[in-house]
């Protein structure tokens, strides 16, 4: 069977929250062995924020920290005890990759700067995601995703259009984005070595990718002094688009009339009206607006995404995070798929985005227990002897559950 | 390796939409000579075309040479309809069969299979059926797109990715792949803890405008807009920043009370930030590591000291003046700025070079 392309990579990962797992979780999926690193004192939040009731570990059950943290090994190690930072320093040399989001100052502040990982292993490949980079005036401001969306231009361009009021995504956009550029990172800096030679040390601010994301916005500004005017679910370039609210509760149609021939294909197989008289742009786009909304107010969303596209009038359901579950057409490409997990029911998890139909990526297992490769790792990899790693134990640089369960 | 990490990398870019478009981007930026093959007029905005051309060779020429340039490339970006590369003799299964080193990656809005390949898309239609928009916006009004083209983007950030892990993989074993990105699957597996519990639970979140809590959100300022986005651990901290007394009170400081209080805790919020400007607010931020934020326009962050301090912007001229784009994604490996092309201005270099007599 073909191999996928980061086969055999090894990663430290030193990340917690969203984006850097998320990354981490993307290079697992193209075949890379993940550990994930945390403290038994500071620990990723992620995994009790949304606790299952009743159980005797909350740190190990739940399908937030899970969905992002699957096909990953679990190392605990205190990296402020100088113990931990030694056994770190030990495993640095076992991986070609080590990937932090801290804020700027942490890692060094800790003794593991890029200068220290690089004694341990010369080639080592240091990606860093803080929010704005670890350089710059603002390298000290904390960010999350949402505080990204702002900050790098994103969140002016959304709105309805009322008095200029910017509306944020969502979900915290900021992370995601960050996450597949760190990955893009990671498989660019490991060209690199095997073309070179050499190690690297990548710093991404989460801030400046996302300004990625609006390039043409940048443009507009420094050409002509433009900027973003909020438009709502309109767009210039189209003769007319809208959201529809469909038969039942918060259902939902986006639909795009590209030009006057979508409009006679959406007219032709709906049964609306056609003919508008002169108007002004505005009076014609709130007049269609007011037609297809009657169209669909009485008609299963479904049923109105499948008409519409079929007559090649681009159109898409709002599909919410339930129905997004039922999608049929997710689910005949076998988009979701269900692992077993010790802790919790069976439920739907996305598979990889990218889709290698060769090589195809596929997921392997449920994230793992807290510290659950503890023995695996330091006595395996490292080759601790067993008092070695009971004194860690003994001294809480390593452990199998939060020495402080109650934060997150 | 001041030429980049992908020079001499060849990749043909076909169809030339958004998503490929901003993945060959990427890939011009670091190194790669990327070759774009002129779409359907209109595929771009003028704007966009600054953006997302600059960097990149641009060719003119027939479906043949257009198949030996595919064989002649290591990457092949193409954001077309499902079967039109077939139809147009460049069935991706061939390409691959052909040249085994080949990577090819096809973005399109469903993706190659199922019953929703065929359909026509926009980016909004895309970014509705990825599952973002149903939480975005004000809970009373309808769902919201997101400002730009971000489902287009997303397209294009995870076909870069996939392709240069692809391309890696083809140093490393001699074969490349051939992709299969949608702009569904890239969305609908983002979404944060919603999916995840749409899945688990069976129930759907519903969107919750600019405030998915009191301190987890978005606040009218001074001179514009301006946000908080503290977990648990940063509350001391916030609430020390505002200075308000009443904080001190069990109902604000017990997490499991606060959400009862939450509308007076956005009230304070609501007078708190409406008192002070952009600037004020993130050096306190900075200052207590309160993660705050301000709404920024992409004018002010043109003028911003730290992204001109990190080189964030690149300079490209164009028939209107010099405009200022973003330019590297992250520091740390060599990235070249490059320049706008007239279309077809390289159609003979290229063919020369790729194809060549000794090629």
């Amino acid at each position: 069977m073909k191999r996928l392309p980061l086969d055999g990579i090894r990663i430290a990962d030193l990340t917690m929250m969203w984006a850097g797992p998320y990354a981490t979780r993307v290079l697992a999926e193209m075949g890379a062995e993940v550990i994930k690193i945390e403290s038994p004192r500071a620990w990723d939040n992620i995994r009790t924020l949304i606790p299952q009731p009743g159980v005797a570990d909350p740190w190990n059950s739940s399908y937030y920290f899970n969905d992002y943290n699957r096909d990953k090994k679990s190392l605990t190690l205190d990296l402020a005890d100088p113990r931990g930072k030694g056994a770190f320093l030990r495993l640095v040399p076992h991986c070609d990759v080590v990937l932090e989001n801290y804020r700027a100052e942490v890692l060094d502040n800790l003794g593991l700067g890029h200068d220290v990982l690089r004694e341990a292993r010369e080639d080592i490949i240091l990606v860093s995601m803080a929010g704005y980079g670890k350089t710059g005036a603002e390298r000290g401001h904390v960010g999350f995703g949402p505080i990204i969306e702002q900050m790098s231009g994103l969140a002016s361009m959304t709105g309805y259009g009322d008095e200029g009021m910017p509306v944020k995504t969502g979900i915290s956009y900021g992370d995601p984005v960050a996450g597949k550029a760190a990955v893009a990172a990671v498989v660019l800096a490991l060209i690199h070595r095997r073309k070179t030679g050499e190690g690297a040390f990548i710093d991404l601010a989460q801030r400046e990718v996302l300004s990625t994301l609006i390039g043409e916005a940048f443009v507009a500004s420094s050409l002509r002094g433009e900027e973003p005017v909020h438009r709502g679910n309109r767009d210039g370039r189209y003769f007319a688009q809208g959201v529809y609210r469909c038969a039942g509760e918060e259902q939902w149609v986006a639909i795009s009339v590209r030009d006057a021939g979508d409009w006679e294909r959406l007219c032709a197989v709906t049964g609306i009206v056609e003919h508008l008289g002169a108007m002004s742009n505005d009076a014609r786009h709130a007049e269609i607006d007011r037609r297809i909304a009657g169209w669909c107010a009485w008609r299963e969303p479904q049923e109105v995404f499948e008409t519409v596209s079929r007559a090649g009038v681009p159109a898409g359901r709002v599909l919410d995070t339930k129905t997004i579950h039922e999608d049929r057409h997710l689910e005949e490409r076998r988009y979701w798929v269900e692992l077993p997990h010790p802790r919790m029911h069976a439920w739907k998890q996305p598979r990889s985005a990218w889709q290698f139909i060769e090589a195809r990526p596929r997921l392997q297992r449920h994230a793992p227990l807290f510290g659950e490769h503890n023995l695996e790792i330091l006595g395996g990899l490292l080759g601790m002897s067993a008092e070695e790693i009971a004194e860690l134990e003994a001294a809480g640089v390593i452990g199998d559950a939060p020495a402080n369960p109650g934060v997150g | 390796m001041d030429d980049g990490v992908l020079a001499g990398v060849r990749v043909l870019e076909i169809g030339g939409g958004v998503p490929a478009a901003f993945a060959t981007r990427w890939m011009a930026g670091f190194g790669a000579d990327v070759v774009r093959t002129e779409s359907t007029p209109g595929k771009l905005t003028d704007d966009e075309a600054v953006y997302l051309q600059t960097g990149k060779r641009r060719i003119k020429t027939d479906a043949a040479t257009v198949q030996r340039l595919a064989l002649a490339a290591d990457i092949v970006v193409e954001d077309r309809k499902p079967g039109t590369m077939a139809r147009a003799g460049l069935d991706p299964e061939r390409l691959r069969s052909e040249k085994p080193a080949l990577t090819v990656v096809s973005i399109t809005p469903y993706g190659q299979t199922g019953p929703y390949a065929d359909f026509e898309a926009t980016n909004i239609t895309s970014f509705a059926m990825g599952g973002i928009m149903s939480l975005t916006g004000m809970h009373q009004r309808e769902p919201l797109v997101t400002g730009g083209s971000q489902a287009l983007y997303l397209g294009g950030l995870n076909a870069f990715g996939a392709a240069v892990a692809a391309y890696l993989g083809s140093l490393i074993q001699g074969e490349g792949d051939w992709i299969d990105i949608s702009l569904q699957e890239c969305m609908a597996g983002m979404l944060e803890l919603y999916g995840p519990r749409g899945a688990y639970e069976g129930v759907a979140s519903v969107r919750s405008g600019n405030h998915v809590r009191a301190a987890w959100g978005l606040y009218p300022c001074a001179d514009g807009f301006a946000g908080v986005c503290a977990l648990e651990r940063q509350i001391p901290a916030l609430f020390s920043v505002l200075g308000d007394p009443d904080l001190d009170d069990e109902r604000f400081r017990n997490p499991l009370e606060r959400p009862n209080h939450d509308d007076e805790l956005q009230a304070k919020l609501y007078g708190w930030f409406g008192e002070r400007r952009k600037a004020e607010i993130l050096e306190l931020g900075a200052r207590y590591k309160v993660p705050f934020g301000a709404v920024q326009a992409p004018g002010d962050l043109l003028a911003n000291e730290t992204l001109r301090e990190r080189g964030l912007f690149d300079e490209v001229a164009t028939g209107n003046g010099t405009a200022r784009i973003p330019g590297r994604p992250f520091l740390g490996l060599a990235w070249r700025a490059g320049q706008l092309s007239e279309p077809g201005a390289d159609t003979v270099a290229v063919i020369d070079e790729w194809l060549g007599e000794g090629r």
